[in-house]
């Protein structure tokens, strides 16, 4: 008997009993496309998340004042330490040739305000290289100068957050703010940023020379954080250990001494976020595995059914000459039809909804090719497994018996 | 055909339907097999049908010791020498009467090329050839029986093994089955019929009589066109 005919009778087997053939493939039906949509939901998300951290600026190193602790997932201040000065980011731009950009930066929560509004904003004092190495574009208006920085003017970029809180619709270009009872000249608007990775608001800021931050609002000589553009995504870990080490030379830290700083680079947070969705993806594995093994039950059962109902049918083949292995072929063949027919459903669906999610949706969703051909490896794979015992059960039949059973 | 035959059967509790079965049943023979229902003809014609295997004993069929044979061996054996006409019919529900007349044909190691022309001819031989495409329960029980017969003749089998080939149908069609058989032998065939009718016995050639598993008389009739028997 040859492979056709035995797939032949499998196809019309099933089309006798469509209803019971949908009900046994919904399973992994189910499964398949929902593992598809929670893998694209992972990768979006994860997508998502590396593409913020490329636009909180691209090869970027953070220097931060005192020692970053991990709490709750998200990197904390602890200590309060003043030995970060903007003279150490004058060194690091000298000094270290990987290094492409540096921005001291200092910012305070305060309040500002336009007329008789007030809002609390985060006043961010840094120099021209800021808005290079963050990805801030200017929309309208303009920076302001090296001479802005050296006179400690008071002019202002603002962002679009704290545009909307000061001024409404209002143009705020030319306006004057007070932020500490000083009048800042608005000069410049920013592009509208989003969040960043903890979800703080990148546009709710006022920016303004560092030197004018420093001198006239918070009165001190030390900055918290320093940013540092590197040259290239390769040059980040030597750039970085080099930093380190000029940090330490100049704020005279002997060898016993911890760090009395930071270095949080592109590459730390993307291995974080990487574990974060490690994590994820393990869950999805799991909730996979149930959901396919209860569909792979579902072909079980209905097999067996099948072959219960059908005894007298196998019965009257093996009569005229089918071998056990022509019976097993038929039952094989039946339950890889159902796993494939659900598979293939399944993959559809999930692709559908993927596609449909995205584009109709506020999602982000990234379909994975891995995952469909996992996908459909596991269907086969299911279809064999949870059809051969009640194939094999079914070719055990001695013939006679299988004939006379009611 | 060859067959020495001496079998038990034990059905659950050691029940025994056929005890010592010594039957011997030559090519050509045209023997019915007579007795009351529960006398263990049915398991006489499964184990001689190579669909169940003798308890002890041995049965040796065209030279071969069936029980020795392997399952692949054995279908091929059912495929190639035997023909099977069931009391209830026992065709494939839901399927035209020319696939159920061709089943036989797809499990076959050397299918024919012209497969659906081989079932229509056949078909046609048991005056069916108006129904090809009826599914049996669009049939009456003695056209079921015809798409029986014909089922059992397509793969050319020497042997023809009946169980109460008239046992649902009516007189006419009964009748009308029995022609068939009766022409069948005349072909050159083995058959062996299994019934409770007296009537339909007397048909054979030979008449075996089974009573309790065992075989209770083995009378031949005057031979008339037999080849050859004991």
């Amino acid at each position: 008997m040859n492979l056709f005919s035995s797939f032949a009778i499998a196809v019309t087997a099933l089309l006798a009993h469509k209803t019971r053939t949908l009900l046994a493939s919904l399973g992994i039906l189910i499964a398949i496309a929902s593992v598809i949509v929670m893998v694209a939901i992972g990768k979006g998300s994860q997508q998502e998340v590396m593409d913020v951290i490329a636009g909180m600026g691209e090869n970027l190193v953070t220097i931060t004042a005192g020692e970053m602790k991990r709490r709750g997932g998200r990197l904390r201040l602890s200590g309060n330490v003043t030995t970060l000065s903007p003279r150490d980011a004058e060194r690091i731009a000298n000094e270290i040739e990987e290094v492409e950009l540096v921005a001291p930066h200092e910012e305070k929560r305060m309040n500002a305000k336009f007329g008789n509004n007030a809002a609390e904003t985060t006043i961010t004092g840094s120099t021209l290289d800021f808005p290079l190495i963050r990805g801030y574009q200017i929309e309208k208006g303009e920076m302001f100068s090296e001479r802005d920085l050296k006179t400690a003017s008071r002019v202002a970029i603002i962002g679009k957050t704290a545009i909307k809180n000061l001024f409404g619709e209002e143009d705020p270009v030319g306006q004057v703010v007070k932020v500490h009872f000083i009048p800042f000249k608005i000069i410049g608007v920013f592009e509208a940023k989003g969040v960043d990775t903890n979800g703080l608001d990148q546009d709710d800021l006022i920016f303004i020379p560092l030197p004018t931050l420093m001198r006239r609002i918070v009165n001190q000589t030390h900055v918290s954080r320093i940013f540092v553009k590197i040259s290239s995504r390769e040059n980040i870990l030597p750039a970085s250990e080099k930093i380190r080490e000029l940090l330490r030379e100049s704020h005279k830290l002997n060898d016993e001494r911890e760090d009395d700083f930071s270095l949080i680079s592109q590459l730390d947070m993307e291995e974080m976020k990487r574990e974060t969705s490690e994590l994820f993806t393990k869950l999805i594995v799991g909730v996979a595995a149930i959901s396919l093994l209860v569909g792979g039950i579902g072909i079980l059962a209905v097999m067996l059914i099948s072959v219960k109902e059908r005894t007298k049918e196998i019965g009257i083949r093996r009569a005229v000459g089918a071998t056990r292995s022509d019976i097993i072929r038929q039952f094989l063949y039946e339950s890889l039809i159902i796993g494939f027919l659900g598979g293939g459903i399944g993959i559809a669906l999930g692709v559908g909804l993927t596609l449909g999610l995205t584009h109709w949706g506020d999602w982000t969703l990234l379909l994975d090719q891995d995952s469909i051909w996992t996908a459909s490896w596991v269907c086969a794979v299911i279809g064999v497994i949870f059809g051969v015992f009640p194939a094999i059960k079914a070719s055990k039949l001695d013939p006679m018996e299988a004939l006379t059973i009611e | 055909m060859n067959s020495i035959c001496k079998s038990y059967r034990n059905i659950g509790f050691e029940t025994q339907v056929l005890k010592n079965i010594t039957l011997h049943i030559n090519e050509g023979d045209y023997v019915s097999i007579i007795g009351p229902s529960g006398a263990g003809k049915s398991t006489l014609m499964a184990i001689a049908g190579c669909l169940s295997q003798p308890t002890s004993g041995e049965y040796i069929l065209d030279g071969e010791e069936v029980g020795k044979l392997s399952d692949r061996k054995l279908s091929r054996v059912r495929n190639e020498k035997i023909g099977f006409v069931f009391q209830a019919f026992h065709l494939l529900p839901g399927v035209t009467a020319l696939d159920n007349v061709i089943l036989p044909l797809v499990y076959s190691r050397n299918p024919p090329s012209d497969i659906k022309e081989r079932a229509r001819e056949v078909l046609a031989k048991v005056g069916l050839e108006h129904r090809l495409h009826h599914t049996p329960g669009q049939l009456s029980g003695g056209e079921q029986q015809r798409v029986t017969i014909a089922r059992s003749l397509i793969n050319n089998p020497p042997i023809i093994l009946a169980d109460e080939p008239t046992g649902n149908l009516d007189s006419k069609n009964g009748m009308e089955t029995m022609k068939t058989f009766d022409k069948l032998v005349k072909e050159g065939k083995t058959i062996v019929l299994i019934t409770h009718d007296s009537e339909v016995a007397e048909h054979a050639d030979r008449i075996i009589s089974i009573r309790d598993g065992e075989i209770a008389s083995d009378t031949k009739r005057q031979p008339s066109n037999l080849s050859g028997n004991l």
